[in-house]
């Protein structure tokens, strides 16, 4: 505020003048300085401020002047036009507001001597509003929320113009009074005293701490001055009386999931630890002992809530809180009645609250046509629980509006449904559902069905289901009406059927089904058979008998329990009658001649109720001579027959099937098929993949049925399950021939297609295991697809070589097992011709030579090996006495002793063994055990002989534990001249009952290398020792026919002793035998089969 | 065993080995095992109010204070120096004082934990099992001819008003329960011929 100050000037300041203007500004800021001092000591009021708090008056205050006294009065006078003055004790003084504008005001200290009037000039815009201090009417507390409620007077009155106003309110906390909110609320002032009321909620309970509110305010008009905020109110306080006992607060409060809270604990002793479930937490220290504990982002309670627990030296003090949400809009609201008495409304909660008991969700179910409600206190439901209301209905009201609200502690939502409730049908579970025959096709149901639906029609759904079919659904429309029963008939069904109803219903304005009824079943009453047994006929084989065959009626075209059959035979001369045949039976066989006469045969089924019409067919059967027999192949148990259409069938064709392994007559069941047809397909359960079966096509007649096809078939071809059984038909060096049999039908299993033969070299023990389907390139194959083949000649072999043989058979099912053979061919006999004649010539050309060299120097070989000895006899010098040999006891030299003789002569006698010839020799002795027991797969034919074996044992103790046996075999060389084809145990051949060469002692053979001393031990004891190692001998011999058994350990070969050998002994009169020209004699052995001399 | 007359019957706190009658030997027997069993359901009803009580309540080293119950105090060892009977009879009205308490505690479970049903339903029968129990306890002190004396008052019911102290105060009656019942089978065995009396 600026003040404009003015004085009188004292007369000797006038009095004083200078000349220079410098001295003039010196003199006036001298002057100057003077005067204010001047009136600083001997006072004139100035400092003048004017305020206002209503705008209509002013309150002026000015500064008393120094020195001036209490009681001191001023004149205060607004040099205005009118002037007016007013005069006060104090230093302030009230006027009446001033126009805009400049005003003169003095100030004038009455009766004080001295003191000197001020004058002091103020306009509106020096002036400052400044509203009353506010005073609060009342400030209460809700302490359950935390909520403090304030409540003023604005005194609106005393300002006559609307002006906004600016209230701000502090809020102050604890005894201390730490400011902990301020605000700002904006009213407006209208002219009147208006009482305002405002809230606010502490984050922190009352109870815990003091809280302190004090108010101000701002108007916030149009006024040119200087506008401020009014004074504070006077401080007011809420304190909660704590009672003795120590609390936490605030207590089992629900809160949303995710916000902030804060506990206190108002205790009397010192709180030494809280926490919130098992999480401690920071201590806020409150006035006193209190504290509290700030939780931020709550997480969501469990049913019993959250456990804050403060935990004091000799208490344990604690409150729950309940965090959770709000209750979700309820969902999938729907309404509908059973019974158009009552309206069931259900809805689905949504999201869980997580508050349960006194906090759980309520729901309240009003309809705002009729204004009725019905309230739903919550049981307690799980999550995607149905919850339901029952509304009964009001007479006369179709349309209902609904409306769900949902609420509990944390906030409420609803949802709304309009519905018009005879849309909305649902019947309940019709009751007391029962069946009556009508007749054998129709029967009665009746259902009673509680509700009151005489205003609509109900729709009603009957299922209707037979053994073995779907269920037909038949829908039938019935008038409503109230608690009744209801009846319909239902037809169409079939005699001697059993049936099993239910039923369920619904409004005609469908909404939903009720529930199914129980379930009835009902047997329908028989009817006459509809139609006659399907039949057929078959004569036997002589002609002399008809076996008249029929199918049982089928449930559907039998209309009851068939009792029996009736059978009659009718010809252009007579009708027979067979007597009455009960069912099951289905066939009759009657005697009649096939050539005499054509009948016609007639079926008839009877019932309870009564007889079929008869069923009809021609005993004639119509040659056919231009028949042949097919080859069909069917699919998945299934065959298809075609035919080209003929017009001369007048009736059904009919097809007949049977088994061919099985007997006459050949029947296994037969199918009718319509004369406009032309193929048909055969099905049965009964085919069975890799069986011929044989189907037959008729044709049918006036007179009687033709054969028009005759097939062979399978449904499915397979392999054949065994081989062709085959022999070697002849033999010789080069070619083989073989013959095979037929394969059984019921084991070829598919139509034949052919013959694999395969041969290659090999004996048996090394191709046993060789696969001929490998693709080597040294088995030769042979496929026979023509099938009447039954022989085979396989040229261009190799001589005396043995071959594997192997013919397999093959359907389009596969390939069949496979039956082998060995064979030997033959040796070549020029060759060996050769080999025995060129070794002869050359030994009896040297023997010729030599002899005639040592006739002619015979001579000299007489002088130069056995020259002429002297007889010491003649000699006088060496004369003895005579008998000296007869025990003479005195000495004698060079006297020979003729009474030791050292030498053994060795007789052998010839056998009378028959000529020998051999091809190949198998010792028993070198078959291995192991190789004899195996039993061989194949039939592995080795041409030979083996001819008896003379076995002689020497006993020696200590070499039976220790050696095999010795053994010298002879084979008869001529039985291998007649070829043979042999399985291979017949091969084995006994060694007891061999017989032959006899060597003189056996020779011990070692087994194991472990026994060599015992061996040696035996050798020193032994009478006869061979002159060498018999281990050190060869085992093989280069021209033993069995030189590849490499492995054998007991077999020896060229010993000199002839000890464990196999030798040919050639007879000496082989030239004579018949067939001396065959394999297996070697021309080696010619020479070591001479006897060891 | 106690082997006595009918005479020593008349005067029970006298001396408690005295000989009883077959009847009543049987009586004590039953109630002994029943006192036994319910030893057994108290304990397991503990572990289940605690388990539906949330943290801290079961955890380790959680001990609250054990504030008086109105109407209901704890087995002392001021006790032991009494006759069997009079131990007898305090038992007997703790446990009726146990069965309203308990009623409490169930109720305010009901409202806390509405989906625990196998807790509410032990509470309800652990009510029941105290009822039955000081039942049979005032049949074997008729027969001793130590009857309870006159009407026991139902005890005032504790003013637990926030949850908290509700399931604290349940805490307290569920261990109470099983502090009675269990003194309740030792002064029975006392009876029981072979017992420790």
């Amino acid at each position: 505020m600026d003040i404009y100050l003015s004085w009188r000037r004292p007369s000797w300041m006038r009095m004083r003048t200078t000349s220079g203007v410098r001295w003039l500004l010196a003199t006036f800021i001298l002057l100057y300085l003077m005067n204010q001092v001047n009136s600083q000591e001997r006072g004139a009021s100035h400092h003048l401020k004017c305020t206002t708090n209503n705008l209509q008056t002013w309150d002026c205050s000015w500064r008393a002047p120094l020195g001036a006294g209490r009681g001191t009065l001023y004149e205060v006078c607004v040099e205005d036009r009118p002037r007016f003055c007013y005069q006060s004790e104090k230093t302030n003084i009230n006027i009446p507001a001033l126009s805009p504008g400049d005003h003169e005001i003095t100030v004038n200290p009455l009766h004080e001597f001295g003191y000197s009037m001020s004058k002091l000039i103020i306009n509106e815009k020096d002036v400052s509003l400044i509203p009353s201090t506010p005073e609060i009417l009342n400030l209460s507390a809700d302490f359950s929320t935390s909520t403090l409620y304030l409540k003023w007077n604005d005194k609106g009155s005393i300002f006559s113009n609307h002006s906004n106003v600016i209230w701000e309110i502090k809020i102050l906390r604890k005894e201390s009074m730490e400011l902990i909110k301020s605000v700002r609320y904006n009213t407006t002032l209208n002219g009147k005293d208006t009482v305002h009321h405002w809230s606010w909620t502490s984050d922190l309970p009352l109870e815990c701490a003091v809280h302190h509110l004090a108010i101000r305010y701002y108007i916030d008009c149009l006024f040119p001055g200087h506008k401020e905020w009014s004074a504070w109110s006077p401080v007011k306080n809420i304190s909660w009386i704590p009672d003795s006992q120590n609390r936490v607060y605030p207590q089992d409060k629900v809160i949303l999931v995710g916000s902030d809270i804060t506990f206190c604990c108002v205790s009397q002793e010192k709180v030494l630890l809280a926490q919130i479930g098992q999480k401690k937490c920071p201590l806020i220290h409150l006035d006193g002992e209190n504290v509290a504990i700030k939780i931020h982002n709550i997480s969501v309670s469990a049913n019993s809530g959250t456990n804050v627990v403060f935990i004091t030296e000799r208490d344990m003090l604690g409150t729950v809180v309940f965090a959770g949400y709000p209750p979700d809009r309820p969902q999938k609201l729907t309404c509908e009645t059973h019974d158009l008495k009552a309206i069931v409304c259900r809805w689905n909660p949504g999201r869980p609250t997580a508050l349960v008991g006194p906090r759980n969700t309520s729901y309240n179910l009003s309809e705002s046509f009729s204004g009725k409600y019905v309230r739903f206190q919550g049981v307690e439901a799980f999550m995607n629980e149905s919850y339901q209301l029952l509304f009964q209905m009001l007479p006369n009201q179709e349309i209902y509006n609904f409306t769900l609200n949902a609420h509990n502690p944390l906030g409420w939502s609803e949802s709304t449904l309009l519905v018009n409730i005879t849309e909305r049908v649902s019947p309940h579970t019709p009751t007391s559902f029962r069946v009556k025959d009508i007749n054998s096709t129709a029967v009665t149901l009746s259902w009673h069905l509680p509700g009151n639906f005489t205003k609509i029609n109900l729709l009603c759904q009957v299922a209707i289901k037979k053994a073995n079919s779907i269920q037909e659904p038949r829908n039938i429309t019935v008038k409503g009406a109230e608690s009744s029963s209801y009846l319909v008939a239902v037809n169409k069904l079939n005699p001697y059927t059993i049936y099993t109803f239910r039923i369920r219903c619904s409004s005609e304005t469908f909404w939903k089904w009720s529930k199914w009824s129980i379930e009835k079943q009902h047997l329908t009453t028989e009817a006459i058979p509809s139609k006659g047994p399907d039949t057929w006929r078959e004569w036997s084989s002589d002609g002399k008998n008809l076996i008249v065959y029929w199918k049982p009626l089928p449930i559907n075209e039998a209309n009851g329990k068939i009792l029996s059959y009736n059978v009659s035979c009718s010809s252009d001369e007579e009708t027979q009658s067979l007597s009455e045949i009960l069912d099951p039976q289905h066939k009759a066989e009657i005697q009649l001649d096939k050539d005499k006469n054509d009948y016609i045969i007639s079926v008839v089924a009877k019932n309870s109720v009564g007889s079929s019409p008869p069923s009809k067919i021609a005993s004639m059967e119509i040659p056919n001579d231009n028949l042949k027999v097919e080859q069909a192949v069917g699919m998945e148990k299934r065959i298809v027959l075609t035919w080209h259409p003929d017009p001369n069938m007048t009736c059904d064709y009919v097809v007949k099937w049977c088994n061919l392994s099985h007997s006459e007559p050949c029947l296994m069941d037969w199918r009718k098929v319509p004369s406009n047809s032309t193929e048909t397909v055969i099905e049965s359960d009964q085919f069975l993949p890799g069986v011929r079966y044989h189907f037959f096509l008729y044709g049918c007649r006036n007179q009687g049925y033709q054969l028009l096809r005759s097939i062979v078939g399978y449904i499915e071809e397979l392999a054949p399950i065994v081989a062709p059984n085959f022999t070697v038909e002849d033999t010789s060096a080069d070619s083989i021939l073989v013959k095979w049999e037929n394969i059984p039908v019921d084991q070829l299993r598919g139509f034949l297609r052919g013959y694999l033969f395969y041969f290659e070299k090999g004996e048996r023990d090394t191709s046993k295991m060789r696969d001929f389907d490998s693709g080597r390139s040294d088995i030769k194959v042979k496929n026979i697809t023509d099938i009447s083949q039954k022989t085979l000649r396989i040229a261009d072999l190799q001589g005396k070589t043995s071959y594997r043989l192997v013919l397999r058979a093959y359907t389009d099912g596969g390939m069949g097992p496979e039956k082998s053979m060995f064979v030997v061919t033959k040796e070549n006999s020029v060759g060996l011709i050769i080999a025995i004649l060129i070794p002869v010539a050359v030994a009896v050309l040297v023997g010729v030579v030599t002899s005639i060299l040592c006739y002619r120097k015979r001579e000299w070989i007489k002088e130069t090996f056995y020259p002429d000895i002297p007889n010491p006899e003649n000699c006088k010098a060496l004369q003895f006495q005579k008998s000296v040999c007869e025990g003479t006891s005195a000495p004698k030299t060079l006297e020979m002793n003729p009474c030791t003789p050292n030498n053994v002569e060795v007789l052998e006698t010839r056998s009378t063994l028959p000529k020998i010839e051999d091809t190949e020799i198998i010792s028993p002795i070198a078959e291995r055990p192991e190789e004899s027991s195996d039993a061989e797969p194949e039939n592995h034919v080795v041409v030979s002989y083996c001819p008896p074996i003379i076995e002689e044992e020497i006993p020696n103790p200590a070499a039976d534990e220790a050696v095999g046996t010795s053994q010298v075999i002879y084979i008869d060389i001529q039985s291998m001249y007649q070829p043979q084809a042999k399985p291979d145990e017949e091969q084995e051949v006994d060694p007891a009952v061999g017989a032959g060469y006899k060597p003189q002692m056996r020779l011990p053979i070692q087994l194991a290398v472990g026994e060599t001393a015992a061996e040696e031990d035996l050798d020193k004891t032994a009478g006869y020792r061979p002159q060498a190692n018999v281990n050190a001998w060869n085992l093989v011999s280069p021209d033993s026919p069995r030189s590849t058994d490499s492995n054998s350990e007991i077999v020896s070969f060229g010993s000199p002793c002839s000890i464990n050998s196999r030798q040919f002994l050639i007879p000496p009169r082989d030239e004579d035998s018949p067939k001396s020209n065959g394999g297996g004699w070697s021309f080696t052995n010619f020479f070591q089969n001479k006897p060891n001399d | 065993m106690l082997n006595s007359t009918n005479s020593h019957r008349k005067d029970p706190q006298a001396d408690s080995s005295v000989s009883l009658l077959p009847h009543l030997e049987a009586k004590i027997r039953q109630t002994h095992s029943l006192a036994r069993l319910l030893t057994k359901y108290a304990e397991q009803l503990l572990q289940e109010y605690v388990q539906h009580q949330g943290d801290p309540f079961g955890q380790p080293g959680f001990s609250p204070p054990r504030l008086p119950v109105a109407g209901l105090s704890a087995p002392g060892p001021s006790h032991a120096g009494l006759p069997v009977p009079e131990r007898l009879r305090l038992d007997a009205a703790a446990l009726a004082a146990l069965a309203a308490l308990l009623e409490l505690v169930r109720r305010r479970q009901a409202e806390l934990n509405p989906r625990a049903p196998r807790l509410l339903r032990r509470l309800e029968d652990a009510g029941r099992q105290a009822r039955a129990l000081g039942a049979a306890l005032d049949t074997v002190l008729a027969a001793l001819g130590a009857a309870a004396r006159g009407p026991r008052p139902e005890p005032p019911a504790p003013a637990a008003a926030g949850a908290f102290p509700a399931k604290l105060l349940g805490l307290r009656v569920c261990g109470l329960l099983r502090d009675w019942v269990s003194r309740t089978e030792g002064d029975l065995g006392q009876l029981v011929p072979g017992g420790p009396g």
